[in-house]
């Protein structure tokens, strides 16, 4: 019996002292799935990183209607069924008005499948498979643009510096992969470049060359691969091995803008192109400062995927600073509204070939110059002239 | 011709890292009569020893292997004699208890190696990780021309130790009839404890050469513990010959799918020569061979 009452004792005292904690600070809080740990966790640390300095600056700006912004991360480990799982605690237990992040395009779908379902606002940022949109789902924005439009900018570079005759196209057989080896196979065509070779890998290979070994028979101009870091650079280095050398190595995004591409990969990164999405000194306001602010915060570059989260915290912002109230129906209401200026461009949703809630952008190409990233094309805005013929020989040296 | 000798070139270089992980789970198979479905984790936990190693003090993952192997000796033959042998006094419902707790011990490996060391990509970039030597057009990768001689040379030690002498042959004993060997005066449960020990040293061995020219992350070993299993199977079971020559079909039949199927069928291939061996040579391929 002592016991028991003991054991009372403490539990009034632990609410009394959670209690007052609880009341004292009301918040509006709003879900961020991310990859942070596994295999897409280097991704998910860039994009939380930049999650949190954004939601530093709104809450110092005074938050919203007076009331402190939350951020809930969740982590989908790069999984879909984790990824759903963590919609549904988001929505379910946490209470959340709106969910945000979004990496791998499985992950996102799955997750935009709850956000439609629940009657959830979901903001993408970074999923990109050009279905994520196409299906008329209401609740379903997103900030980036789709797969299909990342290689954009590489376009008019081709027609007018390269003129490529031929192509190779070696993509990961997901669903980011699948979709942008699709588009950029079309875009060859529209270009009349002959695709000579396009195969598919599922990721966790160790050894590319029997693949590599076809591509170089094949002897295209253009080597277009769609990878996520790891392979990126096993790609690479085994292609320096083999002495591949078309005229030029291009990413589709994704691995190959990362910095952790360029360490594992080493000199093999060096002169590789890659669709990218931002470069910092594009002039968008804010951009180059968010790039110095992370640099001296994490002391590591950011990227495209960075630039997208922190867009993605202020559109949310943005959005909860307009809405009516914080039912789901406003919220809506007001996201479709949008028309804010963030570090990755402007953000305004329209719908446009099949899709809807789309933010239309246009896409850059970048190129690894002696171990920086440089932006090279559209040359307006170039931060470096590019680097074309190259002499792989002197390179791979 | 030159994309041909290529693939073979590649698939006989991974072939024979294969081999060093399929070499380790087919003795302790030959020994203890069951399938160690901890294998790949156990090489997992090498390769994050070699990782630690290169990080805190820039070892060369080569000199690791002195440290690796003798740590997954030390690990593999305590799993050996407190988690599985006490299983053998047990009565239970199913007699294959321990492979049950094997995949338990691999299942605790993993999560205790992903709490560590979270599970973002690691990997080890050593100066020559991407060198390469040529012969004509064909390409031979430092590393794992590197990797395929040391595991020939493992491989020959082993031969030597199973063959040469007194503690080998009480291996072999064990092996081929645990019963007599007790009656010989030979330690069986000692014997088991070694025999495990050994085989987690080879795998430490594979995954320590494999690390210059891959990454690693916690859930790694799952695949290679069903590569090891595929090597098994081909070579018959508990035969090392046969899981040499295992090994080193798998790798070229994985090149080979690869270069003329398609690299997103590459495990399919295997798979099918998997099939195709159970069918038509049911006792692996080491009813080939006269060893």
């Amino acid at each position: 019996m002592k016991k028991t009452l003991g054991l009372l004792a403490c539990l009034a005292a632990i609410v009394g002292l959670l209690a007052p904690g609880v009341s004292a600070q009301e918040t509006i809080k709003v879900g961020i799935i991310l990859p942070l740990t596994g295999a897409q966790a280097a991704f998910g640390e860039i994009e939380k990183n930049s999650f949190e300095m954004a939601l530093e600056e709104i809450n110092a700006a005074g938050g919203i209607k007076g009331k402190k912004l939350e951020l809930i991360f969740e982590d989908d480990t790069g999984k879909p069924e984790v990824a759903r799982s963590a919609a549904e605690k988001l929505i379910n237990k946490d209470k959340v008005v709106m969910l945000g992040g979004g990496y791998g395009s499985s992950e996102t779908f799955a997750i935009a499948g709850v956000a439609q379902q629940s009657r959830m606002p979901f903001l993408v940022n970074t999923g990109s498979a050009d279905k994520i949109t196409e299906q008329k789902w209401d609740y379903v924005f997103r900030l980036n643009p789709p797969a299909s439009d990342y290689p954009g900018g590489l376009e008019s570079f081709l027609t007018e510096v390269v003129k490529p005759k031929t192509a190779a196209i070696l993509y990961e057989d997901s669903n980011f992969g699948t979709s942008s080896s699709q588009s950029f196979e079309e875009t060859c065509e529209r270009l009349g470049i002959k695709v000579l070779v396009k195969e598919g890998y599922s990721k966790g290979g160790v050894d590319f060359k029997p693949l590599l070994v076809k591509v170089k028979q094949a002897n295209p101009d253009l080597i277009y691969m769609i990878s996520y870091v790891m392979d990126a650079a096993l790609l690479m280095n085994q292609s320096m091995e083999l002495r591949l050398m078309p005229k030029l190595f291009v990413g589709g995004g994704a691995g190959f803008t990362m910095p952790e591409f360029q360490k594992n990969a080493g000199k093999a990164a060096n002169m590789v192109f890659s669709a990218t999405l931002w470069y910092q000194t594009l002039p968008y306001p804010g951009a180059k400062e968010y790039f110095d602010k992370y640099v001296k915060k994490h002391g590591k570059e950011t990227e495209y995927h960075g630039a997208e989260a922190h867009a993605a915290a202020v559109v949310i912002a943005d959005t909860l600073k307009r809405a009516k109230s914080l039912s789901p129906d406003d919220l809506r209401q007001a996201l479709s509204e949008t028309d804010v200026k963030t570090v990755f461009g402007p953000v305004k949703f329209t719908a446009y070939e099949k899709m809807t809630n789309q933010n239309k952008l246009p896409t850059y190409l970048v190129q690894w110059i002696d171990g920086k990233l440089e932006l090279v094309w559209p040359k307006d805005v170039a931060s470096k002239p590019y680097v074309f013929p190259i002499d792989w020989e002197k390179i791979w040296k | 011709m030159e994309v041909l000798i290529q693939t073979l070139v590649s698939g006989l270089l991974i072939g024979g890292i294969y081999a060093l992980i399929g070499i380790g789970m087919s003795l302790i198979m030959g020994v203890m009569k069951i399938i160690n479905l901890a294998h790949g984790q156990l090489m997992m936990v090498a390769m994050y020893i070699t990782y630690v190693l290169f990080e805190a003090l820039g070892l060369d993952p080569y000199f690791s292997l002195f440290i690796a192997m003798p740590c997954l000796f030390v690990l593999g033959a305590l799993i050996q004699k407190f988690l599985l042998n006490p299983l053998l006094k047990v009565d239970s419902i199913l007699p294959e208890n321990q492979v049950l707790m094997t995949v338990g011990v691999g299942m605790v490996l993993t999560e205790v190696i992903r709490f560590i060391f979270h599970s973002d990509y690691k990997s080890v970039k050593t100066s020559y990780s991407s060198s390469a030597i040529y012969m004509g057009e064909i390409s031979f990768n430092v590393p794992m021309v590197a990797a395929f001689g040391l595991a020939l040379v493992l491989t020959a030690a082993l031969f030597f130790f199973l063959l040469k002498t007194d503690l080998g042959k009480s291996v072999r004993a064990t092996a081929q009839n645990t019963d007599a060997a007790l009656l010989m005066g030979i330690n069986a449960q000692w014997i088991t404890v070694l025999t495990y020990g050994l085989g987690s040293a080879l795998v430490a061995a594979a995954g320590t050469l494999l690390l210059p020219i891959y990454y690693l992350f916690p859930d790694i070993g799952g695949p290679f513990t069903l590569k090891a299993f595929v090597i098994t199977m081909l070579g018959g079971m508990g035969s090392t010959v046969g899981a040499i020559l295992g090994g080193i079909v798998l790798g070229i039949a994985e090149s080979l799918g690869a270069t003329y199927i398609s690299m997103m069928l590459k495990d399919a291939v295997a798979m099918v020569i998997f099939l195709l061996v159970l069918i038509f040579l049911p006792g692996g391929l080491k009813t080939l061979t006269k060893v």
